[in-house]
């Protein structure tokens, strides 16, 4: 291709790209979510200027990667800090425009004027029907919907007027309409006159009106049925009684939670809490015991069969170090649940065994200890291989020379291990075994497959199990729990973040020395 | 005391998946002195480092027997042989000192402290060593690590010392220094070693007693001179010497009642009258293919008295040394190097006559490689 | 004793040891081999599937082919399964697959960056990413969930429960892999890019054909590694993909042991069924594996 149809092809694909970014940005704009469409544009912007300008020649090759980052790793991180200070859960779901959207939609059921329906099948597949109305004690005047669907029920009120044709079919019998009746009661219908009407009996429809009367000034809301008025207390993210009444006290809760910033204290909640603190410390301490057995006994499995296999008088190396590796090559979750399965009180064959030959059932999944046992077993199990490789690779640099001539010095192989190859290795391994600290530290599969943070702690305020590491901790607050809990799993999330990336610095900083 | 007497030592790496098995050690014997400077040497692969390692105990035996000191070690540990061995990448400790480095061994052998004090700062003022014992080996020239992996020996005050190519790693003004301090050391301890190299000239400067090798086989045991002047076969003579010995391939003839060396060519072949000693040699080959050996320097650019016999010669290439000039002379088939001792230059192409001392040739049986006497 | 005895006695031991422990490293694979030949779904019995004991019943399972079984009555019935395996291991490897693809491309860019290019911020840059990629993603869901949902709202294909939307969560995860293919651009000497482009070709073009092609063995080391890094991922799959036909083999494969219907049977055929092939490439590449293990990286 000629070097001028490649560049013009070149801005093509670029402008075409643009455009479609600034077509996106449009749609997010007009779909409610301007910051977003925002930020779409400024990427836009950043990509036409780095795929125009010359001088931005060195960002082309950064900028996919560093967007992908950007997006998937530093929003995620920035804005889990971001919920770690808010109240985010379960109870506080809605942000506070949805709350006041949820009030200014609430009415209730007005007087006692009542309409009486007949319900009439249109037929179709599903059946749609058409609901004839009439004002109360005057059977002549008809109001009419339009056939509609009952089953789902629609979500917007239904128009009914007056010139809508009835059909001349006979409306349903009494036992017809009473399987209808809970999607008649899901169903509203709006009067000309925008006088909402939803079903209050098997003959009627009744009025409804707005519950409460919205004052923008403070946003607060008063209830025109019996004239209480309700504010939103902003920290702890509710509408709140303004005034003692009989209905309530002042500063009693009303109505459903919204998002707000409230400050650390999830963060002092960790360290106030007694229902949190007690499960937090032993959580957090069985992390850094985990973290650290399974680095120690993974190495000492791996190291001995390193230094074995260097052995060059040893026959059938190549096999048994093929053969050895096999745990680490089976996929991670598919060896986790396989453990799982064979730790099985009940039905599991290890236990089959164990009662074969001793006749006991250890309890692997109910008696903490044991459990931790069982994922100190599996860790290793999984993680020696990788060691073994790692040392193998650093023990091939050490020239054999070395060994001979501490040979003639009269050394064994004690003091060779000791006094030669640790010292000497140690330098290369150390930073891979800060790393493989900083990944069990984080290794959430395996505790969530294998145990899932299992047995519970007795008395804790939030889900907490005796093998639960902080990952799967947080993890089961946030996604598993029954009240899920965002805000404060965000919290420990960034302090682990805090933990791991000064060790990740700390490694990075060693490394170089 | 140190004596090491080795009796048909063999070497045999058995066969390793792609790998035959390879005999790299033939049935060698060889008795070394009390105090000697014994050199193996020889190409790579003639078997003269796995023979130091065998006497290390580095490689196992895989038949006969090595004796230290009028016993054999056969099965003893390297440790416990007495030995003490510099290596050729000196395999230094790199995370120990230099004073570390060398006590490492004395220390595991539970030497009192002082003992070790006194030893190492012994070994490391003969060495030159003292102002640098707390340096880590890194920080060391190539000079200085050699220097290190020599004291490391020198302490275990072996009966015994072991060089395995040890100046090969060294730029080659470094090498000529080592090379007299170790001759030094060896007058001054006046402990056997044994020494292996590749490098005839370090051979030749070094040793009391030269041992010669190849292919697993010990060609020629000798002092420098004896193996310089009278080579047993023709691997010795064309292996000591540089230039090499100049070898012509021919046969014995009897033309006209004398006896002649007539070179084996097409055309132009060289035709040397043998008299003296050499003819009296030449005359029991008669008819036989043998090949007839002269030094370079035993080539001389004018006649010295009858025992010189003329060549004409084309030059092909000279190269200036200095006070000689090495001349690489078209004759007959091949090409003869002479060792001239002129101060004239010599242009390509030119014609010349020059004189084979023929008193100082060799005369080898083609076929078995052997020195005719 | 002579030293060769005591050598030929530590050799032996040395075999005693090591079969002795690949025996117990290795039982949990024969086992679930085993397992998956053997009637029934409870560990009654024998454990070795001989005999009557022997059914292919979990295999047809796993494989979609109808079998028939004795039902709760006693009755024989036929059994199809409804749990669609094939079709997680086609999913998970599309998966991993295009997922691993877009961060070779990702990371490689970048990585010819920062190996060859001088540029303000770039120390900064290339350790804060290495720094901050240290976050676990399970800790990121909610965070992830939010953007999904509001990607999905604007382009639905690839918003949640969708699989292009769970292969752009993983994007993020390139530092590792800029790492490590940076280190082996810096092993390639520069002169070669520079004779190329003396010879007339562009920058992009030197990149293209000449360091590309010269790279090859680490992009085969980095797809193998986020391949099977990515095929094994659990958390984020489990949040993004809600329904069982969307799910990838991590997911579904944990289906199978939930205590109330446990399927110990079915799991053990899905485990070698999905297994074999991934251990396989392992196997296949280790030697390259290896080295790239041994230059740093972690897998995960």
């Amino acid at each position: 291709m000629p070097p001028a149809a490649v560049r013009i092809l070149y801005h093509t694909i670029v402008a075409g790209l643009v455009v479609a970014a600034l077509f996106l940005s449009a749609r997010l704009y007009l779909g409610g979510e301007p910051l977003v469409g925002a930020g779409v544009l400024l990427v836009a912007g950043l990509a036409a200027v780095t795929y125009l300008r010359a001088k931005a020649y060195t960002w082309r090759y950064l900028f996919p990667g560093l967007l992908g980052f950007a997006v998937f790793v530093l929003f995620p991180l920035g804005y889990t800090v971001y919920v770690s200070f808010t109240n985010y859960s379960s109870a506080n779901l809605l942000r506070f425009p949805q709350v006041v959207r949820y009030f200014e939609t609430e009415t209730y059921l007005a007087g006692d004027t009542r309409y009486s329906f007949a319900l009439h099948r249109v037929g179709g597949e599903p059946a749609t029907y058409v609901i004839a109305l009439s004002p109360p004690g005057d059977e002549s005047i008809r109001y009419a919907t339009t056939p509609v669907a009952l089953d789902p029920p629609p979500a917007e009120p239904v128009p009914v007027a007056a010139d809508n044709p009835v059909p001349d079919s006979p409306p349903l019998a009494l036992r017809e309409v009473i399987p209808l009746r809970g999607l008649l009661q899901a169903l509203s219908l709006e009067l000309p006159d925008e006088t909402l009407l939803t079903n209050t009996g098997l003959r009627e429809f009744g009025p409804r009106l707005p519950l409460w009367r919205h004052n923008p000034e403070d946003d607060s809301f008063t209830n025109v049925q019996n004239g209480a008025r309700i504010v939103p207390d902003h920290s702890i993210g509710r509408f709140v009684h303004a005034t003692d009444s009989e209905i309530a006290a002042a500063g009693t809760p009303y109505g459903p939670g919204f998002r707000t910033f409230i400050g650390i204290s999830n963060y002092t909640r960790v360290f106030t809490d007694k229902g949190i603190q007690g499960p937090f410390i032993r959580i957090f301490i069985w992390t850094i015991v985990f973290a650290l057995g399974s680095v120690a006994l993974s190495l000492a499995v791996g190291m001995t069969l390193a230094v074995l296999l260097e052995w060059k008088q040893l026959h059938g190396r190549k096999l048994y170090r093929t053969l050895l590796v096999l745990p680490y090559a089976v996929p991670a979750f598919i060896s986790i649940l396989i453990f799982k399965g064979l730790f099985n009180q009940n039905f599991g064959e290890i236990n089959l065994l164990l009662n074969a030959l001793f006749g006991i059932r250890p309890e692997w999944f109910a008696d903490p200890l044991l459990a931790k046992v069982m994922i100190l077993i599996v860790n290793t199990w999984l993680g020696f291989p990788y060691m073994m490789i790692v040392c193998t690779g650093i023990l091939q640099s050490v020239p054999d020379t070395i060994y001979e001539a501490s040979a003639i010095d009269g050394s064994n192989a004690l003091h060779d291990f000791f006094k030669l190859t640790l010292p000497l290795i140690w330098q290369p391994l150390f930073p891979l075994l800060v790393a493989s600290f900083a990944f069990n530290f984080n290794n959430f599969l395996l505790i969530y497959l294998l145990t899932g943070g299992g047995p519970d702690m007795v008395g804790a305020a939030t889900v907490a199990g005796q093998t639960d590491i902080l990952v799967s901790y947080t993890f089961r607050i946030a996604f598993r729990d029954t009240a899920q809990n965002f805000g404060y799993a965000s919290a420990i999330a960034t302090i682990i973040f805090v933990i791991v990336a000064l060790l990740a610095w700390w490694n990075l900083k060693h490394q170089k020395t | 005391m140190g004596s090491v007497s080795i009796q048909s030592l063999d070497k045999i790496y058995p066969a390793a998946g792609k790998n035959p098995a390879f005999h790299a050690v033939k049935g060698i014997d060889l008795e070394i002195q009390d105090g000697e400077f014994m050199v193996l040497v020889g190409p790579s692969g003639c078997g003269k480092s796995t023979t130091l390692r065998m006497i290390a105990g580095l490689e196992d035996i895989s038949g006969g027997t090595i004796s230290i000191d009028r016993s054999t070690v056969n099965d003893l540990l390297p440790k416990d042989r007495g030995i003490a061995m510099v290596f050729q990448n000196y395999a230094l400790y790199p995370h120990m000192n230099l004073f570390e480095n060398m006590a490492f061994g004395l220390k595991l052998a539970r030497t009192p402290k002082e003992e070790v004090m006194r030893r190492v700062t012994d070994a490391a003022r003969i060495l030159g060593l003292e102002q640098i014992l707390d340096r880590k080996p890194a920080a060391l020239s190539g000079g200085q690590r050699q220097r290190v992996a020599v004291g490391r020996a020198i302490v275990r005050d072996p009966k015994v010392f072991l060089f395995d190519e040890p100046l090969s790693n060294l730029d080659a003004k470094m090498r000529v220094s080592m090379r007299s301090e170790i001759s030094k050391l060896h007058s001054r301890l006046k402990t056997t070693m044994i020494y292996v190299t590749h490098d005839q000239v370090e051979a030749m400067t070094m040793g009391d007693r030269i041992c010669v090798m190849k292919d697993g086989r010990i060609m020629q045991v000798a002092d420098p001179l004896t193996l310089y002047h009278q080579p047993e076969n023709l691997f010795v003579a064309s292996f000591i010497g540089s230039p090499p010995m100049n070898l012509l391939r021919g046969r014995v003839e009897r033309r006209e009642g004398r006896l002649v060396f007539v070179e084996a060519a097409e055309s132009d072949a060289v035709f040397v009258p043998l008299a003296g000693a050499l003819a009296q040699r030449a005359e029991k080959n008669l008819g036989h293919e043998v090949v007839l050996g002269l030094r370079p320097e035993a080539i001389y650019d004018e006649a010295r008295g009858a025992d010189t016999t003329p060549l004409r010669a084309r030059v092909e290439l000279s190269e200036l040394m200095g006070s000689e000039t090495n001349v690489y002379l078209k004759t007959g088939a091949g090409t003869v190097i002479a060792r001239l001792h002129t101060e004239r230059r010599f242009a390509v192409g030119e014609e010349l006559v020059v004189y084979l001392a023929l008193a100082k040739a060799h005369l080898f049986d083609a076929k078995t490689e052997r020195v005719i006497r | 004793m002579k030293a060769s005895t005591i050598r030929r006695l530590k050799l032996t031991l040395a075999h005693v040891f090591l079969v002795g422990f690949l025996v117990l490293t290795l039982t949990p694979f024969l086992m679930i081999i085993a397992i998956s030949f053997r009637r029934g779904d409870l560990a009654i019995g024998a454990l070795v599937p001989v005999g009557d004991n022997f059914s292919l019943e979990h295999w047809k399972y796993v494989l979609g082919i109808p079998y028939e079984a004795p039902g709760a009555d006693g009755q024989p019935r036929i059994i199809r399964a409804t749990t669609p395996v094939l079709l997680w291991f086609w999913n998970s490897l599309k998966v991993a697959t295009v997922a691993s693809a877009c961060i070779i491309l990702l990371s490689g860019t970048a990585a010819y960056a920062f190996a060859r290019m001088r540029f303000a911020l770039r120390g900064l840059l290339l350790k804060s990413l290495l720094v901050l990629q240290v976050f676990p993603m399970v800790l990121a869901l909610v965070a992830l969930y939010a953007l999904l949902q509001l990607i999905g709202d604007f382009l639905p294909p690839f918003g949640l429960n969708t699989h292009p939307g769970l292969i752009l969560t993983y994007l993020g995860g390139i530092a590792i892999y800029i790492w490590m293919i940076k280190g082996y651009f810096d092993t390639i000497p520069v002169s070669i890019e520079e004779s190329a482009k003396i010879d007339g070709a562009t920058h992009f073009q030197a990149f293209v054909r000449i360091l590309l092609p010269m790279s090859a063995p680490i992009f085969a080391v980095v797809f193998i590694l986020s391949f099977i890094s990515h095929i094994s991922e659990y958390p984020i799959a489990s949040v993004v993909l809600q329904t069982e036909r969307q799910w990838t083999l991590a997911v579904g494969a944990q289906s199978f042991l939930y205590e109330q219907n446990y399927l110990w049977g079915k799991f053990a055929a899905t485990a070698v069924l999905s297994g074999l092939p991934i251990t396989a490439l392992f196997l296949a590449c280790q030697r390259f594996l290896i080295s790239g293990l041994t230059s740093g990286g972690v897998k995960e």
